[in-house]
């Protein structure tokens, strides 16, 4: 196990910066999840940690040991690739066994059988060993891959994005299954992801990343009930989150946050109103929690219409014009809308999270301190 | 008259070069397929990769021959149509727009072809142009476009010779997360606006039910069930598209009828819990009986004191934004709880179940076939 | 429906009737000269399948001239051709397939340009060259020249083998301890060695079959079958039985190789490596 300290990495591919001065801490045993959209440098990241590739400038230290000049082999990383680059011409069990045949981790053939089947038996592989890469499927290639990272009791374990390529469902089982096996995994491990539900279960904490910056590092509940960055915010929940602009008024004493739709504004709750300072341009952040619909009139409700409804099983998702602007938010399964129904939306400022409009930084939100609904 | 789609006892298999002994051992593509598709209605045929749901598409649009059986509108047998006299509109998931050509003259090349008149051509494609939001983009050479853009040109040279059916052949599959949800309500919308009848080829559950009026769910050419999204997924028909349907996907679990003390019968679990059934299904099952059961994620609650259903220890716990999962391990398979309130779980936590008893669903363990309550 | 079920039928019957001819029409020439090997000189003309068999031709051309060895010269400089090859080939290709380098592209194309000029261009100057370095009639000459005949394909055919190989399997590899050695022999070129081999065997095919190098470049020491089996037309006299059998001695590897080929062609290479 290790500490990993990165410190202001930079690393320019050609004219294309992939990383920015990049300065993160992960904590010995932790599971960070590295998040971002395509291209944002997640992969370059992993990369410079492994030693496959070598940063620009900055330092990277394993405990107090400087790693920017140490060879990828003798670092005891394990990594999972992305696309498994299991060996071919090997069946499973060369393939798992190979990091303990190599003169780094040197094994007697007993020792490397035992601790093979050992990892094929956590991932559930132990009926394969004899097949070939050609003949698995895609989830169990990635199980393959696992189990060939696993079987050295590596110091750091690197993930990048290894159940991005299976079908949702499979997705969905083996994710719960590294959740299972995170507890049994001794080492510091980083995992690359552009799956915000991955990122959000799995983590320990999240690191954000954009085009070679991080964004926000926090728990899942942090980057969730209190993004830093408008960005972090819409990349968190199943139903982007709607950015509705507002002005800060002053009225009797309160902050009044007034939308540009006709009747919506209302006082900006008290804790809010410290943080809020003197900006005046803000965008509301509002999740499902922080909407409310009806079917009638009401006061501080403004008037839309459905403009569409998509139905998904559990849950219903409803999106709203509400004067041009597309607002989405899930309702009960058992709420039916049709389209261009009129709808009457309105706001729970006490879910709301406030933006600053000009620079998109987060800037307050109630009950801010435990993130929970209140 | 409505004009509906019917497809009459069709079959397919596809032609194996004169080879007699493999032409025995082809399975059927497409296996006695019935459906009738009102006028004016959506329909989604769902299934995984090779279940012919693809074929059958290319049957109706006249891109494959059929074997056996025919195809109606209205009362017209279209079976033995040139594809461009049945009056179809297919849209490729790969786009297969013209390259060289501008998006103007990619959605007028049918037009042309019909040699329609000029000021006829421009007014049709304008306002097609308008309806799918790609207006600006008309004199743009089509490389240009980002995957959305290109499918809403796509889509929009399959509506402008205004087809009596509009075919869509995984028209999201090659778009990312965000787009695909986007472009999903437009497409809602444009059926609701066109109401022109419109069938939808896809392998992604959520995109058939929150798309279409009705779904056809298919298995190596035959099909399974054909309902609303409400009756498919709150009344599978059988074992099959119970799991294939719901994101997270329904619980199934192998059980055997035990009689106990304190319920009469109850289910047990592999790992020897236990899990009481329902009245309901009393007169249908004998103790000692194996069944899969299935219970959606969502269906189960989890409830202090002391009406329950089943107790078990907490092995995860994840937090996903609005929703949260409990799962718990039952030997190789996990049972996996899905709740929207902010209560959170560690790993061993004892907890109670309640049921949904309308939502359990037991299956004959080898035919998958559904057990109904007498 | 039954007529187009017999009209394919008829498709695959004229099928495998063509397929049938043009077997007969390729292979003719060859049972031809092994029947003309059997011949006299006095009943090649006369006869076609009926006459005499005679083993004279066969221990003519075995026994008496240098044709043994030429056969052995052959074999000395088309393996020594092949083995430059591979040793210079196969370090070039992965140099072309994983590194980027300025002018990669002009380079892997220089060598491929190799084989665009016919050789007579090139073989005057050649000559020149050769007689002035003392290399002119040597085995060593002619292994270095035969090499050029190979090496282009080899390193085009095995470069696009590297490169179909995902990067990340080396660093796997790396990653899981191997040196970049062990990595090279023990990963890579089990991956590599069906193209590898298939591009050795042909290059030693084309160099087998060359002709105007050993034609200009040597005289007596050294002499490549192609041209020994010249020497059988005498000025006066063409034994034509003489001919067939240095033609079928001569042919024998070959077929042996191409059979070998065949195997070494069909076979998938790195299939399974990455998501599918």
């Amino acid at each position: 196990m290790a500490k990993i300290t990165l410190e202001h990495i930079t690393k320019t591919f050609g004219k294309k910066t992939a990383l920015k001065d990049v300065s993160l801490c992960v904590e010995d045993g932790e599971f960070l999840v590295l998040f971002g959209p395509a291209g944002a440098g997640k992969t370059t990241l992993l990369n410079m940690i492994a030693g496959i590739d070598d940063p620009d400038s900055g330092n990277i230290w394993f405990d107090d040991t400087p790693m920017n000049f140490v060879e990828p082999s003798n670092r005891d990383v394990a990594m999972v690739f992305e696309n498994y680059a299991l060996y071919p011409q090997m069946p499973v069990y060369d393939n798992i066994a190979s990091p303990l045949r190599s003169r780094k981790h040197r094994t007697d053939e007993a020792g490397i059988r035992k601790e093979v089947e050992r990892v094929a038996a956590i991932t559930g592989m132990s009926e394969y060993l004899e097949r070939r890469p050609s003949q698995l499927s895609n989830g169990q290639r990635q199980r393959v891959a696992l189990c060939r990272a696993l079987v050295r009791n590596p110091n750091v374990f690197l993930l990048d994005e290894p159940i991005a390529h299976l079908d949702a469902k499979l997705r969905n089982a083996m994710r719960k299954e590294l959740k299972l096996m995170q507890k049994n995994l001794d080492c510091t491990s980083i995992y690359v992801t552009h799956d915000f539900t991955e990122a959000m279960s799995l983590g320990d904490r999240i690191a954000v990343i954009r085009d070679g910056e991080i964004l926000q590092v926090g728990t899942n509940e942090e980057v969730y009930y209190r993004p830093a960055w408008e960005f972090v915010a819409r990349l968190f929940g199943e139903c982007e989150i709607n950015m509705i602009p507002a002005r800060i008024e002053k009225r009797n004493g309160r902050l009044w946050a007034v939308t540009r739709w006709e009747g919506v504004e209302f006082p900006v709750p008290v804790d809010v109103e410290r943080s809020l300072g003197d900006v005046a341009e803000v965008d509301l952040g509002c999740r499902t929690p922080a909407l409310a619909f009806s079917r009638e009139p009401a006061a501080g409700y403004v008037r839309g219409s459905v403009y569409s409804v998509e139905p998904l099983g559990n849950k219903t998702e409803l999106i709203v014009d509400v004067q041009g602007d597309l607002i989405r938010f899930i309702i009960p399964v058992d709420t039916k809308f049709g389209i261009d129904e009129t709808v009457y939306i309105g706001l729970n400022p006490e879910h709301i999270i406030f933006f600053d409009q000009k620079t998109e930084a987060f800037l307050a939100c109630h009950g801010e301190e435990t993130g929970t609904e209140v | 008259m409505a004009e509906n789609l019917v497809l009459k006892n069709l079959y397919k298999k596809y032609d194996t070069n004169g080879k007699k002994k493999q032409a025995k051992e082809q399975p059927w593509a497409v296996h006695d397929l019935n459906l009738e598709m009102e006028q004016g209605t959506f329909v989604s045929i769902l299934g995984p990769s090779g279940c012919g749901k693809s074929t059958t598409l290319r049957m109706i649009a006249g891109l494959e021959s059929i074997t056996q059986g025919s195809i109606f509108m209205g009362e017209q047998d279209i079976s033995s149509l040139h594809p461009k006299d049945r009056n179809i509109g297919l849209a490729f998931e790969d786009y297969a727009l013209y390259p060289p050509l501008t998006v103007y003259e990619n959605i007028a090349f049918c037009l042309r072809a019909k040699k329609v008149p000029g000021e006829e051509i421009d007014r049709r494609v304008r306002e097609i142009a308008k309806t799918m939001k790609v207006e600006e983009l008309l004199d743009s050479k089509v490389s240009g476009l980002s995957g959305g853009q290109k499918q809403r040109v796509n889509i929009a040279r399959a509506l402008v010779r205004h087809p009596k059916v509009l075919l869509l052949d995984e028209p999201l599959s090659h778009l990312d997360g965000k787009m695909r949800q986007i472009l999903r309500g437009e497409i809602k919308r444009l059926h609701h606006e066109i109401k022109c009848t419109t069938i939808l080829v896809t392998h992604d559950q959520m995109e058939a039910i929150s798309l279409a009026d009705y779904i056809a769910v298919m298995k190596l050419g035959v099909l399974q069930q054909y309902g609303t999204p409400d009756e498919i997924y709150n009344d599978p028909a059988n074992a099959f598209v119970a799991g294939f349907i719901g994101d997270p996907p329904m619980n199934l679990l192998r059980v055997k009828v035990v009689e106990d003390a304190s319920y009469t019968y109850a289910f047990e679990l592999g790992d020897g819990s236990l899990l009481r059934v329902p009245e309901k299904f009393y007169r249908v099952i004998h103790t000692g009986d194996v069944f899969d059961l299935g219970i959606r994620p969502t269906s189960i609650t989890i409830v202090e004191g002391e009406e329950y259903d089943a107790r078990f220890k907490v092995d995860l716990f994840e937090f996903l934004g609005e929703e949260r999962s409990v799962g718990i391990q039952i030997n190789e398979s996990l049972l996996n709880i899905v709740y929207n309130d902010n209560r959170r779980f560690a790993e061993g936590d004892i907890i109670h179940i309640r049921v949904n008893p309308d939502l359990l669903f037991l299956f004959e363990p080898e035919s998958g076939e559904r057990v109904r309550p007498r | 429906m039954e007529q187009k079920k017999i009209s394919e039928k008829a498709v695959w019957a004229v099928g495998k009737v063509f397929l049938v001819f043009f077997v007969i029409f390729s292979v003719s020439p060859i049972i031809w000269t092994v029947i003309i090997s059997f011949k006299g000189d006095n009943e090649i003309f006369n006869t076609f399948l009926r006459f005499t068999p005679t083993l004279e031709n066969y221990t003519a051309v075995l026994t008496t001239g240098n044709y043994v060895k030429a056969f052995m010269d052959n074999l000395i400089i088309c393996i020594g051709a092949v083995a430059v090859s591979v040793l210079v080939g196969v370090p070039a290709a992965y140099a072309l397939a994983r590194y980027q380098f300025r002018k990669k592209e002009d380079v892997a194309f220089t060598i491929l340009s190799f084989k665009f000029a016919p050789e007579i261009l090139v073989v005057i100057p050649l000559y020149k060259i050769f007689m002035s370095l003392h290399l002119y009639d040597t085995y060593f000459g002619m292994i270095w020249i035969y090499q050029f005949i190979g090496m282009p394909l080899l390193i085009w055919i095995v470069r696009s083998y590297f490169e179909d190989i995902p990067v990340e399997m080396e660093k796997a590899a790396e990653l899981d301890g191997y040196s970049w050695f062990e990595i090279f022999f023990k990963m890579l070129l089990p991956l590599v060695r069906p193209g590898l081999v298939a591009s050795a065997l042909l290059a030693f095919i084309y160099c087998w079959n060359s002709f105007t190098f050993g034609l200009m470049l040597c005289s007596f020491n050294v002499q490549p079958i192609t041209v020994a089996a010249l020497t059988y037309i005498g000025s006066d006299t063409f034994h034509y039985g003489q001919i067939a059998v240095a033609a079928i001695i001569a042919i024998v590897p070959e077929i042996i190789l191409c059979l070998c080929i065949q195997k070494h062609l069909v076979r998938g290479l790195s299939f399974g490596a990455v998501k599918g």
